[in-house]
């Protein structure tokens, strides 16, 4: 039961509906019990919401109308009333269970909206709120769950995304915060207007902790300011995803994640030993509360979490189901533009100058010289001023300003020319670029589809 | 018809004496009207017949000037007398082309301060009668000017260029006050140049607290009246200095009759007396109110006004989020209040026991190394440490490691630096910027001109004297709103003490946001100083 499972698009040309015409299975939920299925690869599924209420992941369902998921989904649709839903299309599973943590989740909405309560009647911030836990126990889930509710109940949350690896806001290797308006698309995911993105260009924090830890402290500052001048987005608070590395630089990064963010709440799904070294680890004024994951998780394959990854790389391009948005292709001279990677590889102590420390090197930003081996890497447009960059010079003192920039949109490499020192990009809005600071992530999308 | 210098008496027997025969007043008319210049200064005797002789050709020339008849339309001047006991000049006949910078009224009377007076005299648009006996110039110096009015330097700087056929003022033969000469001294000469000068006001400054609220200046005249009125409030007797001194100078004021200089200009069409007083009574109120609740609340209270939403802790006491780890004897959740809900649903009580049993209690594998370092960096609990259990907060909590690690740090520096008496300025690791650095070595640290001034009291014998306004604004000047003046003038001499720190600083707080230029004078010689204030370059790029 995943957010990202929801977000697969469907392929164009396989059968509408196929096999059971007309009807579907129709399935009769009793109040508190939530409707489990997957959708088998290659086919799709309609759900349609005949009598009751119901709600997936928070958002509500709409009575007598079609919603359909693509393969590979994960959907559980809960009632608190009572309901009578209809599946159409062939899914893997499909099956009601009585067995939900809903109701512990719901109570832990009503604690936070009590804090907004209060932090509105004192003139205080809201809950800042850290979802942990391993991977696959339905942090993302969660998250979008109590981002729901709360915007449901008028106010507005921030959500952080701190999964470099499935970011429900932009793409993988980045993170994120995103000021929440309204439900989350029960097909769709939270509308995404104006995140704020910031590069970090890998999909696993550990390939450069320093960094993601300075990105975190970045978006901290950032969502701070914000929280002064836009009362209610102070209120509304904030709920931070986190990645599914608890262990050793992973762990760090999430109670440096707690100190920046000032957090208020943790909760901890799924894993007792997490939740006892957060206990120990974190000031006393910091809830640490352990909660269940739903029996409705299942674990991700490593494929499984590529080709996620891969979707919301298309969906960034191509709008959701490849079909909304139409990007360009244009070519960029290498003269242009100025590609850097964050990160230089680790020197010797041995090496370096007297005094200076090893963690200089992971922030440094390094330039890449435009190849061939560029093919297929996304490329991070930096939001950082040209003029700004162009005045640096060869000094790294201004250049450092590049890692706290956020970033304005991705490009991809299609295409080469080292002989016309040319390359063709795959971007969202037509030439010219707005910025000629490119940041190189890990991350390739091969533009097949 | 003319007028002498020295003529004492012009009664009408001898009238006729003083007329001039056309030829005479042909020759008075037709003299040279400049003021011979005063060429090199010598600074030394040197003893040479050249240097003593055009001392002496210097003297003559100024003495001859001085000594010259002053000829004069008698239908042109204006006809005054000299009150002794309230030291001012009431016109008697109606006043001419000066009115619109200079004289006030009171009671339906035009008065002219003794300073103007004096001046007007020596233009020769003013003859000036004491017991219906006209008033020499000299006579004029020697009783117009006192300390308690003007002084002689104050008022030469006053005069200006708009007197250009008037011919210098009597020898001081018969010195009034030393420093009422200088003051007089600064007036003529300013006014000699054109400038609009005005005796400074103290209660036409907006106040501190008035220049915080950045309120719009109150301009016309009723404004000021009701402005003097209420610092004779108990605001006044308010432990800050400036109250009490407004009220001190109030008094002296209201001495000089001055204080009602704001009226109307004719002041027949002037404020009924109901009508000002009513004004008087209603307006001060609300204004003066915040004025003393400023003042008496002090600045303590005010960093304590939140801008930002500070984070107290939250009530956990109120606040039941689900925790299975700390729940383990809680069997079951209350059901939470509806209002919290989305869509206003309604639920059940909640059973914690299910859920306990199926808690992950899965060991983690770790590798060794990973154990070994979960081992030495988290021995403890954070929470073991009585400070902080002590915090409350995140910001207190960062405030405390902040503490603790510059206390590290200071344990492990070398002890030869910083056991003796001499030690480094700078701690190690502490700065990492050239601009951190810079600012702390910093010896002289930037202060304002306005740095504490508010609490100085008044220094002996250092006030200011004259606002002064440019001769450019004149056309369109009012006596009763003249705006914000050019500058504020301090007379001083050169034999005087130069002024401190700290009479620059009470006198520009009291001048506000006008520059105060002081106006020293050297026997004639008047030089202006002003003090500006400037800030050292600051390395920005870091």
């Amino acid at each position: 039961m995943t957010t990202e499972g929801s977000e697969k698009s469907g392929e164009e040309g396989v059968g509408t509906s196929s096999g059971s015409g007309g009807g579907g299975v129709r399935f009769e939920l009793e109040k508190e019990t939530e409707l489990r299925f997957e959708v088998e690869a290659g086919e799709k599924v309609q759900l349609e919401l005949l009598s009751g209420l119901a709600e997936v992941f928070g958002s509500e369902l709409n009575r007598n109308k079609k919603y359909t998921f693509g393969p590979g989904s994960k959907i559980a649709v809960f009632t608190w009333q009572g309901c009578s839903v209809s599946l159409t299309g062939k899914t893997e599973v499909a099956y009601v269970s009585k067995d939900t943590p809903m109701l512990l989740y719901l109570n832990t909405h009503a604690a936070l909206e009590q804090m907004r309560q209060q932090a509105e009647r004192d003139n205080e911030r809201g809950p800042r709120v850290m979802v942990v836990g391993p991977t696959d126990v339905g942090k993302s889930t969660v998250c979008r769950l109590l981002l729901s509710y709360a915007v449901r109940l008028g106010r507005r949350p921030t959500l952080v995304e701190l999964d470099v690896g499935q970011s429900a806001v932009s793409v993988p290797g980045t993170v994120s915060a995103l000021c929440i308006e309204r439900p989350a698309d029960v097909e769709e995911g939270f509308s995404v207007q104006a995140p704020l993105v910031f590069h970090f260009g890998s999909t696993t924090p550990g390939t450069n902790i320093k960094l993601y830890n300075k990105l975190t402290s970045s978006l901290a500052e950032v969502f701070s300011q914000r929280c002064e001048v836009n009362r209610k987005a102070s209120v509304g608070g904030c709920i931070i995803n986190t990645c599914g590395w608890v262990k050793g630089s992973g762990y760090q990064a999430l109670v440096h994640c707690a100190s920046a963010f000032e957090v208020d709440v943790v909760l901890v799904l799924d894993q007792e030993r997490l939740y006892n070294e957060l206990k120990r680890d974190l000031p006393h004024f910091v809830k640490v509360v352990l909660l269940p994951k739903s029996g409705g998780v299942v674990e991700r394959s490593k494929d499984c979490r590529r080709e996620a990854r891969d979707e919301k790389i298309r969906e960034y391009f191509y709008g959701f189901r490849g079909v909304s948005f139409y990007p360009h292709a244009f070519d960029v001279r290498f003269s242009d533009v100025r590609i850097y990677k964050i990160g230089a590889p680790s020197i010797p102590d041995s090496c370096l100058p007297l005094g200076m420390s090893q963690d200089d090197t992971q922030l440094k930003l390094v330039p890449v010289t435009p190849g061939r081996d560029l093919t297929h890497h996304v490329l991070s447009v930096s939001c950082m001023e040209d003029e700004a960059e162009a005045g640096a010079g060869g000094t790294s003192g201004p250049r450092r300003g590049v890692l706290e920039s956020p970033v304005c949109g991705f490009i991809v490499v299609t295409a080469v020319d080292t002989q016309a020192q040319v390359m063709t990009v795959l971007s969202p809005a037509p030439r010219p670029l707005p910025r000629h600071t490119l940041l190189i992530m890990d991350i390739r999308f091969i533009d097949l589809k | 018809m003319a007028e002498s210098n020295t003529s004492v008496s012009c009664s009408s027997d001898n009238f006729y004496s003083e007329l001039l025969s056309p030829s005479e007043l042909f020759a008075a008319r037709s003299r040279s009207h400049k003021i011979p210049a005063r060429g090199q200064k010598e600074f030394l005797p040197d003893g040479s017949a050249r240097q003593r002789e055009r001392l002496q050709q210097s003297l003559e020339e100024h003495w001859s000037l001085i000594s010259e008849e002053r000829v004069e339309r008698l239908g042109a001047l204006v006809k005054g007398e000299w009150i002794p006991s309230k030291n001012v000049v009431v016109l008697k006949s109606p006043a001419g082309k000066f009115w619109q910078t200079m004289g006030f009224s009171e009671h339906g009377k035009q008065l002219l301060l003794p300073e103007e007076a004096l001046y007007l005299m020596e233009c020769g648009s003013v003859q000036v009668f004491l017991h219906d006996l006209p008033l020499s110039i000299q006579e004029g110096y020697e009783m117009f000017l006192s300390k308690d009015t003007v002084n002689l330097q104050q008022y030469q700087v006053r005069h200006a260029a708009e007197r250009r056929e008037c011919r210098g003022a009597l020898p001081l033969r018969l010195v009034p006050h030393k420093a009422a000469v200088s003051s007089l001294k600064v007036f003529s000469h300013l006014k000699r140049l054109g400038y609009v000068v005005s005796r400074f006001d103290r209660s036409t400054v907006p106040s501190h607290y008035e220049r915080q609220l950045n309120l719009p200046p109150e301009r016309d005249g009723h404004g000021r009246q009701l402005k003097r009125k209420r610092s004779r409030s108990p605001s006044s007797q308010l432990p800050d200095g400036q109250g009490g001194v407004a009220g001190e100078s109030l008094e002296m004021r209201g001495g000089e009759t001055k204080s009602q200089r704001a009226n109307p200009e004719d002041g027949a069409a002037g404020l009924s007396e109901p009508e000002a007083e009513r004004m008087v009574e209603d307006v001060p109120v609300p204004s003066g109110v915040p004025e003393r609740r400023w003042w008496v609340e002090g600045g303590a209270d005010l960093p304590q006004s939140p801008t930002r939403p500070r984070h107290r802790g939250w009530v956990w006491e109120t606040i039941t989020l689900p925790d299975l780890g700390a729940h383990r004897c809680q069997p079951a959740l209350a059901a939470p209040d509806p209002s919290l809900l989305p869509g206003r649903l309604s639920v059940g009580v909640c059973a914690m026991e299910p859920w306990l049993r199926r808690l992950n209690l899965r060991p983690e594998r770790l590798s060794r190394r990973e154990r070994e370092r979960e081992r030495s960096r988290y021995r403890r609990d954070v929470n073991d440490d009585r400070e902080v259990r002590h915090c409350r907060s995140w910001a207190e909590y960062h405030e405390l490691r902040r503490r603790r690690r510059n206390r590290h740090g200071r344990r492990n520096r070398p002890e030869h630096l910083w056991e003796g008496k001499v030690t480094p300025l700078l701690q190690p690791g502490q700065h990492t910027t050239a601009g951190d650095v810079l600012d702390k070595i910093g010896v002289v640290g930037a202060s304002r001109l306005l740095d504490g001034a508010a609490g100085l009291e008044d220094s002996e014998g250092w006030k200011i004297s004259f606002d002064v306004f440019q001769p450019d604004t004149v056309a369109e000047f009012k006596k009763s709103s003249p705006g914000k003046p050019y500058s504020r003038l301090c007379v001083c001499s050169f034999e005087g003490p130069v002024p401190d720190l700290r009479v620059l600083k009470q006198l520009a707080f009291q001048s506000g946001d006008v520059p105060v230029t002081f106006a020293v004078v050297d026997h004639g010689d008047i030089s202006f100083y002003c003090f500006k204030d400037f800030q050292l370059p600051t390395d920005t790029s870091h």
